[in-house]
């Protein structure tokens, strides 16, 4: 067996919860959330009071130089932990993707880059496809509905797992969102760069959510779904917006994001 | 953002009907080729191999050129060569005056829209006749394309009907689209036969036989290319494909990608100028092959884009193309392509808006026949856009403010402390609707209040107990 | 504009890294690529070629009509038959192919020549591909072009043992023939969706294409 089987196999893998810098500051509960169903899952979890943030901002900014000094220092914060887990798919797959390309002609921070990478996990795909978690005794008698957020979809092949998932929460109804996989407007940076071409699809996105009639709307990326919920208040549209891991982890009846629950 | 980029999105999401003109095309075109990529399941090993084929052949162009050039001749083909749009364009109006051309008829081709064709002809004199219905459309409204498969993709079937009751000899009541596409056929009729020359794209270059394939649905690519008495195409250089063979394996993916077919209604491939004993065909058939950027391109580490086969689907399924349409791109080129394209073409400052204005959300990717990495290619724009130091002044300030913060983790949490706290103020019920420096994103959508401090603050109190 | 063509070339060799060397001769990699072809074809065309055409020309994306006779010297007949049920006059342009001539027209007016606004044409095609419904057609003195694209009823006979199975199946045998001055690839009949994207035919070429496949694969 190879050193990474070895270490996806363990009874209780060493996890850092790198949180992210929305997460951090905008909805600690998903943090709390995340906590409690890699616990769930087996795992010991720390959360290492250093981090920040994943540098996305100066990455999709161009600026790869300022990336950099943001990837070796998360990448020297995160290496003592067998596993790192993060609820972004965009997150995950700026660490899992786009850290070893940014060290493409740097050898010694590559080979760093890429032991991260692969170490490195998005949530929901974590809980199913590494630690074989699965929801036991959740109720929320509600409907819900996906957005597939799209780092995490095409960047890392997220779209079962949290279906898997939220399958084994008793009592919620899924349903179907005409273009689950179509962008919602956010693209970080971009919403507030091009605030009027991001409205316009975001409203269209919202319109979609609307029409499934779906008391929830889940998802596995704080940014879109702070974009989505926000437009969906300004629209005056009663739908919740929640990240799925808040419903795993039994919070579906907590205040949604904007709190009026 | 730019204040050109900006007014020309103003423009574009303040139309009444450009939304509704782009959602009726390619809502259609995407539904179209979802079914017929349902039917193929190949796809994803078909897109490999289209994309190895052209990589085999931008690795080896010049052997490909060369071999392209010999086999058009000795079909009887004249080949011309052109650095740039200018020269291209001379060498079609030289052509055309010694043919003392007065009226010329044109096939859709992009390429001829890069390099300013349709104005070379008019400068020169020479009566311009589109024959694509799009293009027909778009010439009789003075517009430039707004899509690289559907020019006339911004148009509504109500503005159509008003440019051919204006403009059409004959054009009848006009109630349906089928009327409409009647009286232009009507309209168009004599002169495919009456034209002097014309004027075509080309969608591949076979090398191994010489011969120009051109693919259209409405069969005015042969009407435009067999009456008259010269056949000119012009193409870029990137166009090549090895064999015919090749070009069959290039066309399933082209066709199912553009509009959900499996074959266009007509494939053609044009070799040499007629045969003896042919009853009809041109008597002098020219290729012009061009440059224009293309070989700058590749020394610009942009040969991916080079396997672009100009299908359309990347705009088709891009969010923002989607909401601005073709126009708002202000170029040739639009959608995700064209933010690829037109920074080379036309120069990273001027274009700077077109890779930024983008979310990386990959479905371009995706959807892509050949796999070109689009969102990497704009993140490379967004790289030297940021090293050109093209990036406005209060970006770069914000984004330095934030690195500085985010590598010290307690100012970091200090500050978040701080604006945690500040924030709470400008809310109501939970939500803010407006808040300092965030006006991006408040003018069009509230934001949660943030509520109990930070996760790590949280965090560390629940630790401690 | 030579000097354009040395420029033009000296750019590729400046540009371009060092790539292809190592992968054996361009040939042999071509011919790898054309290999590969195969395994990326819709699975369809499985069992006789001609039901395989036939099945794919009843794809409604396609617009084209069909029906099967037993020899080439039914051809009129079917002929006739089409133009009475389309309510057309009993008039035709004939691809001027010496079989077609030499067939009994008795009772349609024919004429050799195609007009700009030719109401019905027949043809006879080189030959058919059955994985996309295509029509084949080499411009020659026996087959001009402008048949395929000028009338607004375009009627054409093909012979069942002229079908080839896959696109590549045809290009090969391209490359054993006379390169004509036109290849023409006809699927279905003309249409556009330039306008909204709504499908309309008879866009610039004909309006209503019928095949009239002749013969079987089988029977010989
Ligand atoms: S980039 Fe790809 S998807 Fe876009 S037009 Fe070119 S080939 Fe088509």
């Amino acid at each position: 067996m190879n050193e990474r089987a070895k270490l996806e196999t363990k009874a209780s893998p060493h996890v850092a919860l790198f949180a992210t810098c929305l997460v951090n500051a905008m909805r600690p509960s998903i943090g709390f959330a995340a906590v409690q169903l890699l616990e769930q899952a087996g795992c010991r979890v720390d959360v290492p009071m250093g981090q920040t943030c994943c540098g996305q901002p100066a990455l999709n900014s161009g600026d790869q130089e300022g990336t950099r000094q943001i990837a070796r220092r998360n990448i020297k914060m995160l290496e003592p932990f067998d596993h790192v887990v993060v609820p972004s798919g965009s997150c995950a797959a700026t660490i899992k993707v786009h850290y070893p390309e940014l060290f493409a002609h740097d050898p010694a921070w590559l080979k760093r880059a890429q032991n991260l990478a692969a170490r490195t996990h998005e949530l929901l795909s974590y809980l199913t496809d590494i630690r074989g978690w699965a929801p036991e005794g959740v109720h929320l008698e509600k409907t819900a509905t996906y957005h597939d957020s799209c780092s995490g979809l095409r960047e890392l092949g997220v779209k079962k797992q949290p279906r898997k998932l939220l399958a084994g929460v008793e009592n919620l109804t899924m349903r179907p969102l005409a273009g689950e996989e179509t962008c919602c407007g956010f693209g970080g940076t971009f919403c507030v760069k091009y605030p009027a071409i991001s409205n316009a699809i975001v409203d269209e996105k919202a319109a979609a959510v609307e029409a499934t009639g779906a008391d929830l709307l889940l998802g596995g990326d704080l940014g879109c779904l702070l974009n989505m919920a926000g437009k969906l208040h300004r629209r005056g549209a009663k739908v919740q917006v929640y990240h799925a891991a808040e419903v795993l982890a039994g919070m579906g009846d907590e205040p949604a994001i904007g709190g009026d629950a | 953002m730019t204040a050109a980029f900006s007014a020309r999105v103003d423009a574009a999401l303040a139309s009444p009907t450009l939304k509704l003109a782009i959602d009726r095309t390619t809502g259609t075109a995407r539904s179209k080729r979802a079914a017929a990529m349902a039917a193929w399941p190949e796809f994803n090993i078909a897109r490999d191999l289209g994309r190895d084929i052209k990589d085999h052949v931008i690795e080896n162009l010049e052997h490909y050129l060369v071999t392209f050039e010999k086999n058009a001749i000795a079909s009887g083909a004249k080949v011309h060569w052109a650095e740039t749009g200018a020269q291209a364009c001379a060498i079609v109006v030289d052509i055309c005056r010694k043919a003392n051309a007065k009226s010329v008829t044109r096939a859709k081709s992009m390429l001829g829209e890069e390099i300013g064709l349709p104005h070379a002809l008019e400068e020169a004199g020479i009566e311009r006749v589109e024959t694509d219905l799009a293009e027909h459309i778009i010439q009789l409204a003075g517009d430039p394309p707004s899509h690289i498969v559907w020019p006339a993709l911004h148009k509504t079937r109500e503005q159509v009907a008003e440019l051919f009751r204006t403009h059409h000899r004959d054009p009848g009541a006009l109630a349906s689209v089928e009327a409409m596409v009647g009286s232009a056929r009507r309209q168009l009729r004599e002169k495919f036969m009456a034209a002097d020359v014309g004027i075509s794209g080309a969608n591949f270059l076979v090398a191994d036989t010489g011969a120009v394939c051109t693919v259209t649905n409405e069969g005015n690519a042969e009407l435009t290319t067999t009456p008259p008495r010269v056949h000119i195409v012009t193409a870029g250089i990137e166009k090549l494909v090895p064999s015919t063979a090749h070009a069959m394996a290039m066309l399933r993916l082209l066709v199912r990608s553009a509009t959900g077919a499996e074959l266009t209604q007509y494939t053609t491939f044009h070799c040499g100028p007629k045969q003896a004993g042919d009853l009809d065909g041109p008597e002098e058939f020219h290729i012009v092959l061009v440059d224009a950027g293309r070989t700058r391109m590749l020394a610009e580490g942009l040969a991916d884009m080079l396997r672009c086969i100009r299908c359309g689907a990347c705009l088709n399924h891009c969010v923002v193309y989607r909401q601005i349409g073709g126009h708002a791109y202000g170029a040739t080129y639009p959608g995700p392509m064209g933010a690829v394209l037109t920074p080379s073409l036309s120069g990273l400052e001027a274009a700077q808006d077109l890779p930024r204005a983008c979310t990386l959300n990959g479905q371009c990717q995706e959807v892509c026949p050949v796999a070109i990495p689009l969102p990497t290619l704009l993140r490379g724009w967004r790289e030297k856009a940021w090293q050109q130091g093209f990036e406005p002044a209060t970006v770069r300030w914000a984004v330095a403010l934030w690195r500085f913060l985010i590598l010290r983790p307690a100012l970091y949490a200090a500050a978040s402390a701080i604006g945690l706290r500040l924030m709470p103020l400008f809310s109501r019920n939970g939500w803010i609707s407006r808040l300092p420096l965030a006006g991006g994103w408040t003018a069009h959508r509230d934001m949660p209040s943030p509520t109990g401090g930070t996760f790590l603050a949280q965090y560390k109190r629940r630790m401690k107990k | 504009m030579s000097s354009a063509r040395a420029k033009i070339l000296q750019a590729i060799r400046a540009a371009s890294p060092a790539t292809s060397s190592g992968k054996g001769p361009i040939g042999a990699q071509a011919a790898a690529l054309s290999a590969r072809a195969a395994a990326t074809r819709p699975e369809r065309v499985s069992g006789p070629v001609d039901a395989a055409f036939l099945t794919r020309l009843q794809d409604p994306g396609i617009g084209a009509t069909t029906e099967r006779v037993a020899t080439l010297q039914d051809f009129p007949d079917a002929v006739r038959r089409y133009l009475a049920a389309q309510g057309l006059a009993a008039a035709v342009a004939v691809q001027p192919h010496p079989e077609l001539l030499a067939l009994d027209w008795s009772g349609v007016e024919t004429h050799h020549h195609i007009a700009t606004d030719e109401g019905a044409a027949v043809g006879l095609a080189l030959g058919g591909i059955a994985e996309t419904g295509s029509l084949v057609f080499h411009s020659s003195a026996a087959s001009p072009t402008l048949f395929a694209f000028l009338p607004l009823h375009h009627v054409v006979a093909v012979r069942a043992e002229t079908l080839w199975p896959w696109l590549e199946d045809y290009a090969t045998a391209l490359a054993t023939l006379p390169q004509p001055r036109n290849v023409n690839l006809v699927t279905g009949a003309s249409g556009t969706t330039d306008i909204e994207g709504t499908l309309v035919r008879g866009a610039h070429g004909p309006g209503w294409l019928h095949i009239v496949l002749i013969g079987s694969t089988n029977a010989t």
